[in-house]
């Protein structure tokens, strides 16, 4: 499903210098893949994360999703691309502070141009498959940090990508909301989404089938865990 | 305290950009509304300097039902009301006149009067030198009072003035008094000479005079503990008593108003003024909550800083009084750049109006005392208004949530964002307001400035000539100056055509009306009869002009003194007279004295009174067969007004070297005064609402601007989702424009409320026009959107990844 070739990130840090958070990537991710990214912090993690997610556009080498050649596409279409196919959860939820959950699980879909009897539908399906249809009209501040993380993975999930990313998806809760979160995504794996996590947990890793170690912006080596 | 003050004027230190801003805009707030109010004060506060001006009142004569409003007294009411009135300490009149002084070097025009003995007691003047008028020197006496002006100008302050001999008219004249000079709003421009005999008017025979045509300015003094209202009161049986004894004079059936001198100086200006009030009102307004929001957005951005101190101890109260310092401070400092703003645009008014308001072209208005006593009001007035709220809600610290936030600002609760959205939205509601009053005044202006008078202004000179009554004393010397003036003008090169005329289209107070009647029909008492503006022409007038003759003939060399009597009419005139019947050939009664005269012709319709008045009746006789002392010459030249006025001046020395010419000036600067009060309100409205736009368009691009900054990870977030350019266009510009959108309707409907104070100063157009009300809503939609545009352009370039990093 993706497929990483040579791919390089690099701040430019004085004349003709360069910091290279990324250094030759050579990747390939099957579809129904699990894998966990991990390493120490400045490894780069999040950084391939957000290539992957196609946030950042300023790097070289090759990227493939699927059957594009995401390198080649211009900025519109690689937006249109992501919208098809990545959901993204963050560490820190991002939910929209002055909106009710419902309106949160809305906003991809309103990106995505779906019309609003279809908005309506998906979003009462989502909130009933996630359990959260009572908490629907509140907002983020009056749920706690597990619960708002729950929102978050729904929101990624709404507009059924493909694929998931998250970025340290359980960093900021409880172990047991972690698990909760774990369990989610394990559950959404079985059911056909390609998941790649960024992690510092070997726990949470394990719910994976593949831990990618990365150091300076380099793969060191990778467990396959099947 | 000092400490408290010592911080905020640190803070302002800290941020020189907001405190640049904050002042400037505020500055401009006090500035405008302190020179506004400085010409107010001039105007309408200061009062004239006669002994207590609140007692005066000045009589005028209307005849409503002849459209023929506030003239001068006649001659035989004022006596009569003289005799008989009861409720005046002092009753006095003037007979505004020009002399042609000479004697004293080369032959001059003066301006001033013939008064009555106790004229210048009734206003209360005391010469600085001789005395008043006695009561014996009014009906014969040929004496003089001069300005201190005159007396330092024209006689090099001689310590022997009182006594002294001047030629005023070809007559020596003593002088008895020096005066104080006199305010220009009372006397006019270079007013300098007084005379008695004011019941005489040169080349007018005294029977004509008695005939009750208006001549007198008339002021009364209140006595003691009299009211205006019981004056008032008074009148009706002056009028009853006053046609009971006169029953067929031209003013028997008038009625009598009184006015304060300060309503009959400047009433006439009130709305206008009242109109510029509001308009800075509302641009120091505008200015107060841009202010406002920056000190919201500034204070609100150190809730740490709050939260720190109320942890150490501070009280609430002493948060706010900090923050009421730091406002005031702001204030106070755009304050004394408002004064400095002020005290340099107060004096370009009245140098761009002195034509046309009472100000006195030599006399400097400047800040008084008490406006800069209301300047200083209006900083602290301005500085608490701004400080108090958004420190009273800043203060309301939630100690740990502050202190959580690190150093990090916030966008504030969500009061203050409504706060914030109100201010915004008042701001637009106001510039929309005096966007939409400067539209309307640009198109009155326009539509004015493009009004058909009827005659061609450009490259007209026009320059006044008074005869002296012992060297002129007929019609047939007169007729003889006219023939011999325009000959001599005639042969000069450089003068394409000139022509003489008893008076001057739009020169206010410079036109006189006759009566006129059918004699074919029912033939009306002379009290009731219709007036029209009427003009005694020499030959070629028409022609000078650029008058159109559209029937008939012009004036010839046949329409002699003694002859038969002949007028031309205006077209509007015919018609109006004549309705469908063609009038060359009719005759119409002119005059007090009802002469029968023959409609020789018909010429284009003219605008001699006002640009704005409606076509009327205008009447025309041959200066052979009637002319007056007081005339002035109109020469049509491509030349410079001052090389005209030469070659004008050299020709009149080979008639009468006796003789000078006063106000030379070009028709076309006449035709620019005119319209002039609507140019200066159009000009200063225009300003204020461009300042209020500006000011406006800061105000709203400040707030999407930091609301952009503050939701720069919302948008990182809404990016990561999908979110693409145009959405981010529409999220930020949405919410920029949601309060702009409140406060253009309220402006609308505001603008519709606040018609009624400008529908005065319009022409031709509505206070209501939905076109320029439109135009006034687009251009402030379209500039909102600009403001809103730049920003949410910035929140586009947003890079996700960092956005969501800061989060």
């Amino acid at each position: 499903m993706i497929k990483l070739k040579n791919l390089e990130r690099s701040y430019s840090l004085a004349k003709e210098k360069f910091f290279y958070v990324l250094r030759d990537i050579n990747l390939e991710v099957q579809e129904g893949d699990f894998v966990s990214i991990m390493g120490p912090s400045g490894a780069g993690k999040s950084s391939l994360l957000h290539i992957l997610g196609m946030h950042d556009h300023s790097w070289s080498g090759e990227y493939f999703l699927g059957d594009a050649a995401v390198h080649h596409l211009k900025a519109k279409e690689r937006a249109a691309l992501r919208n098809e196919q990545i959901g993204f959860v963050f560490q820190q939820y991002h939910l929209l502070d002055d909106l009710t959950v419902y309106e949160n699980l809305e906003i991809p879909l309103s990106y995505r141009k779906v019309n609003k009897s279809e908005r309506a539908a998906v979003v009462a399906d989502t909130l009933d498959r996630f359990q959260i249809v009572g908490k629907k009209d509140l907002y983020p501040s009056q749920l706690s940090g597990g619960q708002q993380q729950i929102v978050g993975v729904a929101r990624a999930i709404i507009s059924n990508p493909k694929l998931l990313l998250a970025d340290e998806p359980t960093g900021n809760l409880h172990s047991s909301q972690g698990e909760e979160i774990m369990n989610l995504f394990k559950k959404l794996n079985a059911d056909g989404t390609t998941i790649v996590q960024v992690t510092h947990s070997e726990k949470n890793a394990g719910y994976g089938n593949r831990i990618i170690q990365l150091r300076d912006g380099w793969i060191m080596k990778e467990n396959n865990g099947y | 305290m000092v400490t408290d003050l010592k911080f905020a004027f640190r803070q302002l230190r800290k941020s020189p950009g907001f405190t640049l801003i904050a002042v400037l805009t505020l500055a401009l707030g006090i500035g405008l509304n302190t020179a506004i109010f400085s010409l107010i004060n001039d105007l309408f506060l200061r009062g004239l300097p006669f002994k207590e001006p609140q007692r005066l009142v000045h009589m005028y004569s209307n005849a409503r039902e002849r459209n023929l409003l506030e003239l001068a007294i006649s001659v035989p009411r004022f006596e009569h009301y003289r005799e008989s009135q009861s409720v005046f300490d002092g009753f006095g009149a003037e007979n505004v006149s020009a002399f042609t002084l000479t004697g004293l070097g080369d032959a001059v025009q003066v301006l001033g009067g013939q008064v009555t003995s106790n004229y210048f007691d009734v206003l209360g003047v005391r010469p600085i030198r001789g005395r008043n008028f006695l009561p014996e020197e009014e009906q014969t006496a040929d004496v003089a009072m001069v300005t201190e002006t005159f007396w330092q100008k024209r006689l090099s302050g001689d310590p022997n003035v009182i006594g002294r001999g001047i030629t005023l008219n070809g007559a020596p004249h003593t002088i008895v008094g020096v005066l104080p000079n006199l305010p220009f709003s009372w006397v006019g421009p270079a007013a300098e000479v007084w005379t008695t005999k004011p019941f005489e008017i040169a080349g007018i025979s005294y029977e004509r005079i008695m005939r009750g045509s208006g001549v007198l300015r008339v002021v009364g003094r209140l006595k003691p503990g009299v009211t205006l209202e019981q004056a008032r009161a008074a009148l009706p049986p002056l009028e009853q008593s006053y046609r009971a004894r006169y029953p067929d004079k031209v003013d028997s059936s008038s009625v009598m108003t009184l006015k304060t001198l300060a309503e009959d100086t400047t009433g006439n200006l009130r709305p206008a003024f009242a109109t510029l009030l509001t308009a800075v009102a509302f641009v120091l307004l505008i200015a107060c909550s841009n202010v406002a929001n920056l000190l919201l957005v500034r204070f609100s951005g150190r809730r740490r800083e709050i939260a720190l101190r109320m942890a150490i101890g501070a009280s609430r109260r002493s948060v706010v009084r900090l923050f009421i310092f730091e406002s005031l401070l702001v204030s106070v400092i755009a304050g004394i750049a408002g004064a400095l703003l002020a005290w340099y645009v107060v004096p370009i008014v009245p140098k761009m109006a002195s034509n046309f308001l009472p100000f006195d072209p030599n006399t400097r208005v400047e800040l008084s005392l008490g406006v800069l006593g209301f300047t200083i009001v209006m900083s602290i007035l301005t500085g608490v208004a701004m400080g108090i709220y958004p420190a009273l809600q800043t203060s309301r610290a939630d100690l740990v949530g502050g202190l959580k936030e690190g150093g990090r600002g916030t966008s504030g609760s969500v009061q203050q964002l409504r706060f914030r959205k109100f201010l915004i939205g008042a701001q637009v509601a106001l510039s929309v307001t005096l966007l939409a009053g400067a539209a309307l005044l640009i198109t009155s202006f326009v539509r004015l400035s493009q009004q058909n008078i009827g005659y061609r202004a450009d490259n007209l000179w026009i320059g006044f000539v008074t005869l002296p009554q012992a060297r002129y004393p007929g019609d047939g010397s007169r007729e003889r100056f006219a023939e011999q003036t325009l000959a001599a003008l005639r042969n000069v090169p450089g003068i394409e055509i000139a022509t003489m005329c008893a008076d001057i289209p739009l020169i206010p107070a410079g036109g006189s009306n006759t009566l006129y009647a059918r004699p074919d029909g029912e033939i009306l008492p002379i009290d009731k009869r219709a007036a029209a503006p009427f003009h005694n022409v020499a030959a070629d007038y028409f022609k000078t002009f650029g008058i159109a003759l559209l029937a008939g003939r012009d004036f010839n060399e046949h329409d002699i003194a003694g002859g038969h009597n002949v007028i031309l009419i205006s077209q509007g005139g015919a018609k109006k007279v004549f309705g469908s019947e063609n009038p060359i050939g009719k005759t119409l009664l002119v005059g007090s004295d009802s002469t029968p005269a023959e409609i020789v012709g018909i010429v284009g319709d003219v605008r001699t009174r006002k640009i704005a008045e409606p076509d009327d009746v205008e009447l025309y006789r041959p200066w052979a067969q009637q002319s007056f002392s007081f005339l002035s010459i109109d020469v049509r030249s491509n030349l410079s007004v001052d090389a005209v006025t030469k070659l004008v001046r050299s020709a009149l020395a080979t008639v009468d070297p006796g003789l000078a010419v006063a106000l030379p000036q070009s028709m076309s600067a006449i035709v620019a005064q005119a319209v002039g009060q609507t140019r200066l309100m159009m000009w200063l409205l225009g300003i204020f609402a461009g300042v209020a736009l500006l000011l406006a368009s800061i105000g709203i691009y400040g707030a999407v601007a930091y609301t952009v900054e503050q939701r720069t990870g919302e948008i990182g977030v809404r990016m990561a989702l999908g979110a693409q350019t145009r959405d981010v266009l529409r999220l930020v510009v949405s919410q920029g424009m949601k309060p702009v959108l409140s406060g253009l309707a309220l402006g609308v409907i505001a603008t519709f409320a606040l018609g009624r104070l400008i529908a005065a100063q319009l022409y031709q157009v509505s206070a209501h026009d939905p076109v320029l009300l439109g135009g006034a809503t687009v251009l402030l939609t379209a500039t909102a959107l600009m403001a809103c545009l730049l920003p949410a352009r910035r929140a586009t370039l947003v890079d996700p990844i960092q956005a969501l990093r800061s989060e």
